[in-house]
């Protein structure tokens, strides 16, 4: 716990450790291995001896499960949603603080080498070795700090390449730099907490800071600390953070392709390149290997889910239950329960399809259990006219990696749309809610099996 | 250039190959070696990629 009473990586560790769900890893592990080993446990990972890396150990498939993505937010699996919105309507500011653990290791000059770090190939297909569960920080002039994630792969012991393909505000100040022929600063931090985490992947407004995202996620403040050679701030309590620069190149290093968390390989992109000015770590650093795409499936979850219970609110209509499916990578489908009046569900179909990339949707009514698939499968069966219940929309906000849509035609850089589907699955207007009536086993209260056995 | 960084270069000049498979032929050599070589053919600008991902050496 730091001196705020935020929550740290370490502690997280801790509180997997406590529920049994960290595997502690003690023989010498080849770098090369680690992703094959990780990918063989049911449990979080944490490899305590690296060859090669001898200051080093490693942890990774944090929340490569929703219940371990519950212990991270203190809640049940099914309140994840529910709680990351609680978080997201009360933000707190973050407070500055003169030092932090984060900086109790230098590295500048011939020092600041990528090559310390003990990240290994993930998967086949992959264009090389990569930094994933990035907390990347940028500042833009006229709108302020931005936080996101974005993965970076390694092309020399000073340079990453860093994935901005996809819409978001530091892909928008990275371009306000480019405009002007300069580099955009930014801060790379590695092993923060989870719900860090999802702050930096909530689509946030650009005027709203993903630091009193955190804090409010937390219940208490971000402690941050000045960078070395950068003019940004980061969390002092992370366990390693790259200083350093976006060249202002454009679009224009090959990079990928990588293991997306859409489930499949990737294709080879066309990205900016990061050049490393300063490395800065705990004593003892922990290096946090994401697993794609499970962790990020995952951590998608409940942000869409919370996104979701925001739109709807905001659309006049009142949730009982949502889902964010891991077959749809947490991201691309949201399946929400309403308590129902006249013209609503279809009012919540077009709510949830406002939700960032969601692009297909299913509302029911608040008797069916979301949960369960043969509930939803029943709803839709019997409450659904296509002709009248679909929502099909053309030309919206879409995502590269979405083989359907056809990226590839795009050209360098080029941002892709989507349509989108929702299926307004509640009971039609006019028709009499007794038509519904489930069918129940006479006198099933009345005997017991087990007594007849 | 490297001795690792050149032999590198000669077996992707000879066939285009993904990463892992680069990798896998060099498992003997220590990975931070093995960064830092495939680091000098990047920094050098030898390397490009075809359409399905495989690294192709720059003709120079």
């Amino acid at each position: 716990m730091n001196n705020t009473g935020k929550q740290s990586f370490r502690d997280f560790l801790g509180a997997l450790e406590e529920a049994g769900e960290l595997l502690r890893i003690r023989k010498p592990v080849d770098v090369r291995d680690i992703s094959g080993l990780m990918a063989q446990t049911p449990k979080a990972a944490f490899f305590e001896t690296i060859k090669e890396y001898p200051d080093w150990t490693l942890a990774g498939a944090l929340v490569s499960s929703r219940k371990r993505l519950a212990i991270a937010m203190g809640s049940t699996e099914n309140d994840v949603g529910a709680a990351c919105e609680r978080g997201l309507m009360r933000p707190i500011e973050p407070v500055m603080v003169a030092s932090g653990p984060c900086q109790e290791v230098v590295h500048t000059g011939e020092a600041a080498d990528l090559t310390r770090l003990p990240y290994p190939l993930m998967h086949l297909f992959d264009g090389g070795p990569y930094i994933g569960g990035t907390f990347v920080v940028s500042k833009d002039p006229d709108y302020g700090v931005n936080v996101g994630s974005y993965r970076m792969m390694y092309r020399t012991p000073k340079e990453t390449g860093i994935d901005l393909v996809s819409p978001s505000d530091m892909r928008f100040y990275y371009q306000r730099a480019l405009d002007k022929g300069k580099p955009l600063e930014i801060a790379v931090c590695i092993g923060v907490h989870p719900k860090d985490m999802l702050a930096a992947s909530y689509k946030a407004p650009i005027n709203q800071s993903e630091y009193s995202i955190a804090g409010g996620l937390h219940g208490a403040p971000v402690a941050l600390v000045k960078c070395k050679t950068v003019d940004l701030e980061v969390p002092a309590d992370a366990e390693l953070v790259l200083e350093g620069e976006l060249l202002p190149i454009g679009w224009t290093a090959d990079e990928g392709p990588f293991g997306e968390f859409s489930q499949i390989s990737g294709d080879v992109k066309w990205n900016p390149i990061f050049r490393l000015k300063c490395i800065t770590h705990r004593k003892n650093p922990i290096f946090y290997l994401l697993q794609m795409p499970w962790e990020n499936d995952w951590l998608a979850a409940p942000v869409t889910e919370a996104a979701g219970l925001q739109a709807l609110r905001i659309a006049s209509v009142e949730p009982v239950a949502i889902r964010a499916p891991v077959g749809g990578c947490g991201y691309w489908s949201l399946v929400a329960s309403i308590k129902k009046r006249p013209g609503e569900g279809k009012n919540a179909v077009l709510a949830l399809l406002s939700v960032a990339e969601v692009k297909h949707v299913i509302v029911t009514d608040d008797d069916i259990d979301i949960h369960n698939p043969d509930d939803l499968e029943w709803a839709m069966t019997f409450r659904v006219q296509a002709d009248r219940d679909v929502i099909i929309l053309s030309g919206a906000r879409g995502k590269h990696i979405d083989p359907s849509i056809k990226s590839w035609e795009l050209g360098k850089g080029g941002l892709p749309t989507t349509a989108k589907m929702g299926i307004d699955a509640t009971i039609p207007e006019g028709v009499p809610k007794k038509l519904y009536r489930r069918i129940k086993t006479y006198g099933k209260d009345r005997v017991k099996l087990e007594d007849y056995l | 250039m490297s001795p690792l960084a050149t032999t590198l270069l000669a077996e992707i000049t000879a066939r285009p190959q993904q990463f892992d498979e680069i990798v896998d032929a060099h498992r003997a050599v220590p990975w931070r070696t093995f960064l830092y070589a495939w680091g000098e053919l990047r920094a050098a600008d030898l390397l490009t990629r075809d359409d399905d991902g495989n690294f192709v050496a720059v003709r120079k």
